[in-house]
């Protein structure tokens, strides 16, 4: 074993309670242990008849044979394994939190040296950071036991303080799928390279085989978008050790916004655009708070823009797909992609009317309102309140719906507008712009050409998967068969871990040490927060090594044990510098791990637009249906495709789960005669392809709207087979991908389709669920939209003299982001379900995001509500069940006692909200190891046959009262704070002490916005909503216009 | 003095009324018996594997999800125990009206009551999440507070409704049938058979004594019987009325419930009589034509309050204006569940108007018929009232149909395993018409007697 994985294991003395374990006994018990219960095989696999027997000799052999982990060979001092320790650390944890379930007696230890700052069932928390590919988000990591439990948001992150996303809440699930590989493999590829079989490999074997290889030159690092200095400087080091080309590619690439840059200003940037400095916001199909860019932080900085009603800002959208962007405008207008350019260039064109500079690239579009369907005035009207907040207002475009093959001529208007307007330096900022962010499709068809010449050899691919999200015509699938070596550094065999030859296994970003600029100046540690748990090494070790063996490239790529050692130095001659303060190193490094985040953030300076770059957009027209197709908030670009939470995660504005579809409109299914479900031919590019039809209002005629992500062949038994792989509808043309725009064909095969959708019905049907009131209505009478129903009851109820816990739901702030759903999932150990059993209304979310239309059906708006346990204080549950397992607490919550529950439900029935949710069967015994360490220790696992519900995080309530109690101190307002609230970025969800007349809840409740849901119907809920108010030109939301466009 | 129809048909007289009725639990069943109790017998096992799967593997097989927590299993609980108060109406409220036809439909219509309940009983306490813990239900003392159930329950009602029922039923039956046992076991020639009905007659000598306190006792459940028929579904009835949701939270429930119960329970016996004559045909001079068509009058007034029961509702709900109670009644006539509300409306209230007909009355074919219909129709109507109310309640994202699945199809049609097998085995081993109870009024209709009263 390579004395370099050896010490990089033993060297961080970041604990974690592993090494220091001074466990007494050896390791016969443990044999005894595995003889004694035969290990559960695949009965799939087998290669000899002892391993199908089970013969435990065999097994104790097989156990040994590929294993090069160091600490089973020479540790000394601790006679424990890692695997066996998490292994009975798990187990016990099982024991501990399946109460109900009769177990064999499994022994718990306790440390007998134990670590320092580790007590048991005290948690410690790490900064970490999240990178998906485009946004950095800043993490504090709750570990208990040395493992992660819980993501939550760094507070201390300037941009998003502390929110998170969904996708960050659920990758902590993807460190425990059981489905990674557990050391570095070998495929087995024949020469077509087709076959799937891989057999475990050794590093030094690896490492022999790649130093050879790379000796011949030709060498390419195909990387993700990366925008960590250290890997970057790693990277460039071993590009300069071996001659190689470092080309950074991601399917959600923003190329078009750098070309645009480019050609608009004269540098290839990706801007920090600043949503809260914004009075008037036009987005021409840009998801900015779904997922574009880096939603999180436009989330938070979008809706404090709008926390101060009297002053908020203006959002409008322009949407071909139908966004979540476009479910929070104040005014939607429904496009298609080819009238993205229209869009722009009019409302240039009408600004220039209003303040002058007309020019002759603008003389085209001077009818661009009857052409998208909007009465001019509108269109006016928003040229109006873009001069109007000159230097306060923002235009943005961008994201696939905007890749249309003019995408660069797009962002030139874009660019443009927002520089006549004078927001280029304040709303764009240039200097602020996002790092990193270099991922290119031109870059990458210069690979393709690279190996189909044979001028590049060797391949190293890590953090993207390009043979899943690219279409075959690329031509990158044939050209990587081409290549003599190809290495993976993916967490499984998946799409492209199939064509490499060695699959090198990288750490999970929870598992190593790694950086980020989340932010030109800002900089965040990523600290791991477990031991590795597989024999896994990280992308830059491995780079590292091959240097070191090959001993070429600059002294610091050679000279490391660890990257740890490598990052470090990197910030002490770079970035200490920067960020230093006049502070030591290592003062600088414990406030980097502490903090989370360092540095300032740079900004401003405003540009000079180049004159004739507008000369290059020109009107296009076109007819007939057009393919659309964007990410989905819940998977993304499709990386995260084997967490079963985000599978599950309905999508925020159609709330279909497990599977993709073509959204059309009304008139386009009544016109094919398409009913929600029906399979529908669709051909683009000279292919067909068969999807479900999803009818979605809202939409143009023309757009036929596909969600990426979906579709892959080899994610594991999640993922795999979800869906319809929607990449493979891009083209490319000169290297750039065409995702939206394309001429395509839909024909309706009339065969059903059963698609898994939890809500049952779209519209409120009159009834006052969300209150929405126009911001005119608002200025008039803060209660506006709110029908005042006259409550009365002869018993004043209990009093609740000590806490007494409510919650806001801000419906103005919440943006329908779904990251309370999944932190809700994640902290209370709520299963899934599947698709079969959603269809069957079985799906068990706590609290969930419901998703109603309003106004016309052609032209629907959106409005969402976070619905979680109202803990009524007259609860209709509690009388209702007949062994008092639900009852009321004393502080004003409904507490479900599980181990009481026999099942009748009758308080599912009986609740107006329907927030129960079941157990219909064994969940918990459906889950697969070491997908249990995910689980809470804090909160139970339920077993089948009980009720369960939002607890409002009692666990949490009580964690905080032992907590000030021990300090003897009364409780802080925010310091008891549940999941949901946690999560969500917009500080949507307030949660707090009602008794407490200073609190945030106890102030929202007096608000005049606030309500109560199915206030009449006087179960006296706990949770009060605030309406939400679109800032439209309307007098009022009753009799809305029927004419496109309008809200 | 009016002239009455014979109550004993063919100038019977005491010792023809003895052999008639105990031919049956004497003599070996026919091939007719032995195949439908077969039938029965297999259904009932597969009725008992099914169940046990579900326990085993999870209330989740059978189709309620949310919202619709409550489905078949409930919907066939109410209908079991609906069924069940007919007889006790005929057993015992007719007892105490002196309603002299009654007799030889009582003990019969009291074992329907008896097996229907054991049919019944079995769904509350299975359709639960965890049946192991049921006992739960029950107040006993403990060291754990002590913790007590919540006695604000209507289920916890229901639990004190149907045992009380169960129990009082079970025992106004047996003791009932004690002077019968009592004639079985003297003319036994079997030992074992005069062994066993010796121990279920429990001692009977047939001495002035033993009449006495029989007819003390006899009046004595009676009575206790009597409120029960009101009562058991009144607290059935408030499983919905108690709770909160439109369609269910109504003061109409419990007499609507009541008369609903009466209904199906008189369509239950009607379809048995009709099948026991035809399986014993010397039956039919005791279970005589008459006695059919007065309880083919009884289950077309109780369809006639039933059916203004749901006129009435439909009438209050708009009334009320309240905006969710009008759209429940509208979506449970037009929504997604219409087809099963006309189903219900046509099988409750349009077929039984042809009993007004009293060639239909007589006719056993057609009685048949329609009394099938009248059990589907109130199947139908506890079907509707639980999902349509569960399935369109107050927030439209919580709208969802229920996911029926075989394992719903399987349960239904498995109760009924249960019951037809008791039943059979009732009508084999014990005596199917009262023989103590007959006999008094063998005369009646016919001009001998002195007076000519009773």
């Amino acid at each position: 074993m390579s004395d370099i994985n050896h010490s990089e294991h033993e060297q961080h003395n970041h604990d974690h309670g592993h090494d220091h374990a001074g466990h007494g006994h050896d390791h016969h018990d443990h044999d005894h242990a595995k003889e004694a219960a035969p290990k559960e095989r695949d009965s799939r696999y087998w290669l000899s008849l002892e391993q199908w027997s089970q013969d435990p000799e065999f097994q104790k052999m097989a156990e040994q044979e590929f294993m090069s982990s160091p600490l089973k060979e020479s540790d000394g001092e601790d006679g424990w394994a890692r695997r066996e320790f998490l292994k009975l650390m798990g187990a016990s944890l099982a024991m501990a939190s399946a109460g109900c379930i009769r177990r064999p007696v499994e022994k718990v230890l306790p440390y007998s040296k134990q670590p320092e700052e580790v007590t048991l069932t005290v948690p410690n928390f790490y900064t970490s950071t999240y990178f998906d590919g485009t946004e950095a988000l800043g993490l504090l990591v709750k570990t208990r036991e040395g493992r992660p439990l819980k993501i939550e948001g760094n507070p201390k992150h300037p941009l998003i303080k502390g929110g998170t996303s969904a996708r960050a809440q659920a990758h902590i699930l993807s460190l425990y799928d059981p489905e990674r590989i557990k050391g570095p493999l070998r495929n087995l590829l024949n020469k077509a390279k087709t076959n799937r079989d891989t057999i475990d490999i050794k590093w030094e074997e690896i490492d022999d085989a790649t130093v050879k290889q790379l000796a011949k030159g030709g060498v390419a690092v195909l990387t993700g978008a990366i925008n960590s200095p250290s890997t970057r400087a790693v990277v460039g080091d071993f590009c300069q050790a071996f001659g190689a080309k470092h080309v950074m590619w991601e399917p959600l690439a923003h190329e078009e916004i750098r070309e645009g840059q480019k050609a608009s200003y004269g540098e290839e940037v990706v801007p920090l655009y600043r949503f809260d400095k914004a009075k008037m916001i036009v987005s021409i199909d840009a998801d900015f708070l779904g997922t574009w860019l880096t939603p999180t932080i436009f989330n938070r900085q979008f809706s404090m823009a709008r926390k101060d009603i009297q002053n908020m800002s203006k959002l409008v959208v322009f949407d071909s797909a139908y966004s979540l962007t476009g479910a929070n405008a104040d005014v939607r207008v429904r496009i298609k992609p080819s009238q993205q350019i229209s869009v722009v260039m009019g409302l240039a064109h009408e600004v220039a009317k209003k303040m002058g500079g007309m020019k002759p690239a603008l003389e085209p579009f001077a009818n661009v309102a009857s052409e998208i369907g909007i009465e001019p005035a509108l269109l006016s009207k928003m040229a109006e309140d873009l001069v109007a907040n000159r230097g306060k207002s923002l235009v943005v475009a961008g994201g696939l719906p905007t890749l249309t093959g003019k995408s660069v001529e797009l962002q030139i208007a874009v660019n443009y507008l927002n520089s006549v307007l004078g927001n280029d330096g304040v709303t764009v900022d240039s200097k602020a712009g996002l790092p990193g962010l270099g991922a290119s499709y031109q870059d990458l068809a210069q690979l393709v050409d690279g190996l189909n010449k044979g001028s590049v050899k060797t391949v190293i691919i890590h953090g993207c998967n390009p043979i899943y999200s690219l279409a075959e015509s690329f031509g990158f699938h044939e050209a990587i068969k081409k290549a003599e070596l190809v290495l993976y550094t993916g967490d499984r065999n998946d799409e492209t871990g199939q064509v490499a030859n060695y699959i090198i296994p990288d750490h999970h970003s929870l598992e190593g040490w790694n950086d980020a600029e989340i932010g030109r100046g800002l900089y965040s540690i990523h600290q791991p927060t477990i031991r590795p748990m597989y024999d896994t090494r990280s992308f830059q070790l491995s780079l590292m090594t091959w240097a070191f063996m090959a001993k070429k490239g600059p002294k610091r790529i050679q000279q490391f044990e660890t990257y740890y050692d490598y990052l470090r130095n990197v910030w002490k001659e770079e970035i200490h510098s920067k960020v230093g303060k006049g502070k030591s190193f290592d003062d600088m490094w414990d406030e980097a791990l502490q903090e989370g985040v360092v540095g300032t953030q740079t900004s401003g300076g405003s540009r000079t637009f180049r004159a004739d770059a507008l000369n290059s957009v020109k009107p296009t027209k076109s007819e007939g249906f057009e393919l659309v197709l964007y990410p989905t908030v819940q998977l993304g670009d499709g990386r995260l495709a084997n967490v079963s939470w985000l599978q599950e995660l309905p999508d925020p504005v159609t709330k279909i789960c497990w599977d993709n579809y073509v959204s059309i409109s009304l008139a386009t299914a009544e016109k094919l005669k398409v009913k929600e479900g029906h399979l529908m031919d669709i051909s683009v590019n000279g292919k067909t392809y068969k999807l479900p039809a999803h009818i979605q209002p809202g939409l143009h005629n023309d757009v036929l709207a596909v969600p990426v992500g979906y579709g892959r062949t080899a994610a594991g038994k999640v993922g795999t087979g979800i869906g319809l792989n929607a990449y493979q509808m891009v083209s490319y043309q000169k290297g750039m991908p065409i995702y939206s725009g394309a001429k395509a064909e839909v024909k309706n095969t009339g065969l059903k389709y059963d698609l898994a959708n939890p809500q049952g019905h779209h519209t409120m049907e009159g009834r006052q669920i969300v209150v929405e009131a126009t911001l005119k209505e608002y200025l008039k009478d803060p209660a506006a939209g709110k029908h005042q129903h006259h409550i009365f009851s002869i018993w004043s109820g209990h009093a609740y003299n000590g806490h007494k816990w409510g919650m806001g739901v801000d419906l103005n702030s919440c943006t329908g982001c779904n990251a309370c759903v999944i932190a809700c999932q994640s902290e209370n150990n709520i299963p899934v379900v599947g698709k079969k059993y959603v269809i069957q209304g079985r799906e068990m979310h706590w609290i969930r995001i419901d998703r109603y239309y309003t106004g016309y059906p052609e032209n629907a708006q959106v409005v969402f509500q976070p619905l979680m346990c109202q803990h009524c204080d007259n609860a209709p549950c509690e009388t209702v069940c007949p062994v008092a397992a639900t009852v009321h607490n004393s502080e004003g919550l409904n507490d479900m006692v599980y181990n009481r529950c026999v099942g009748t439900r009758y308080c599912s029935n009986n609740c107006p909200y329907k927030v129960r949710r079941f157990n219909w069967f064994n969940y918990a015994k459906l889950i697969e190891k070491p997908r249990h360490l995910a689980l809470n220790p804090d909160v139970g696992v339920r077993t089948h046959g009980v009720m369960e519900k939002c607890s409002f995080c009692v666990h949490r309530i009580k964690e905080s009262k032992n907590r000030a109690k021990l300090e003897k101190r009364e409780l802080k307002d925010g310091e008891v704070i549940t999941a949901c609230a946690q999560a969500c970025p917009t500080d949507a969800i307030v949660f707090g002490d009602m008794n407490d007349p200073n609190s945030k809840v106890a102030q929202m409740f007096k608000d005049p916005r606030g309500y109560a849901l199915l206030e009449e119907f006087h179960a006296a809920p706990n949770v009060r909503y605030m309406t939400k108010i679109r800032n439209n030109d309307q007098e009022s939301l009753k009799g809305h216009d029927s004419k496109g466009g309008h809200a | 003095m009016m002239k009455r129809n014979p109550l004993v048909l063919g100038h019977k007289n005491l010792k023809d009324i003895t052999e008639d009725i105990v031919a049956p639990v004497e003599s070996f069943p026919s091939k007719g018996w032995l195949g439908l109790f077969l039938s029965a017998k297999t259904l009932l096992i597969f009725y008992i594997i099914t169940l046990g799967i579900v326990v085993g593997t999870g209330i989740g097989l059978l189709g309620v999800n949310h919202p619709n927590a409550w489905g078949t299993m409930i919907v066939t609980f109410v209908f079991w125990i609906g069924i069940g108060h007919a007889g006790t109406l005929i057993s015992a409220i007719l007892f105490l009206f002196r309603q002299k036809w009654r007799t030889s439909v009582a003990r019969t219509a009291e074992a329907m009551t008896v097996f229907a309940v054991m049919t019944a009983g079995l769904f509350p306490l299975l359709h639960t999440g965890r049946p192991w813990l049921d006992f739960w239900l029950f107040p006993y003392p403990n060291q754990r507070g002590p913790l007590w159930v919540n006695f604000r329950s209507p289920l916890l009602w229901d639990v004190f409704a149907v045992s009380t029922y169960a129990t009082v039923s079970m025992v106004f039956w047996y003791i009932g049938m004690i002077p019968d046992f009592a004639t079985i076991r003297d003319r036994a020639k079997n030992k074992i058979r005069y062994m066993v009905y010796g121990a279920l007659s429990m001692g009977w000598r047939g001495r002035a004594r033993d009449w006495s306190h029989y007819e003390m006792v006899y009046l004595l459940l009676a009575g206790l019987s009597t409120p029960l028929v009101l009562s058991v579904h009144t607290i059935v009835s408030f499983d919905f009325a108690v709770s909160n949701l439109p369609g269910w939270h109504t003061t109409i429930f419990p007499p609507y419930f009541v008369a609903g119960a009466i209904f199906s329970g008189f369509g239950m016996v009607v379809t048995l009589m009709t099948l026991v004559r035809i399986g014993f045909p010397e039956f039919k001079n005791y279970i005589t034509l008459d006695h059919m068509e007065v309880m083919n009058k009884i289950i077309m007034a109780t369809g006639l309050m039933v059916g203004y029961a749901y006129g009435s509702e439909f009438f209050v709900a708009w009334y009320s204006g309240n905006l969710y109670e009008r759209a429940v009644f509208v979506n449970r006539a037009f929504g997604d569940y219409g087809w099963s509300y006309w189903c219900m409306i046509s099988c409750n209230v349009i077929i039984p108007q042809l009993f007004w007909f009293k060639s239909v009355r007589r006719s056993i074919p057609i009685m048949f018929i329609i009394s099938i219909f009248v059990n589907i129709g109130m199947w139908f109507e506890r079907f509707v009232i639980t999902v349509t109310s569960l399935h369109h309640d107050f927030l439209p994202s919580n709208w969802g149909n229920y996911a029926w699945s075989p394992y719903d199809t399987a349960i239904l049609v498995g109760s009924f395993g249960m019951f037809l097998t008791l039943f059979l085995l009732y009508l084999r081993l014990f005596p199917a018409i009262s023989i103590a109870e007959i006999k008094p009024v063998i005369n009646v209709g016919y001009e001998t007697e002195e007076g000519g009263h009773h």
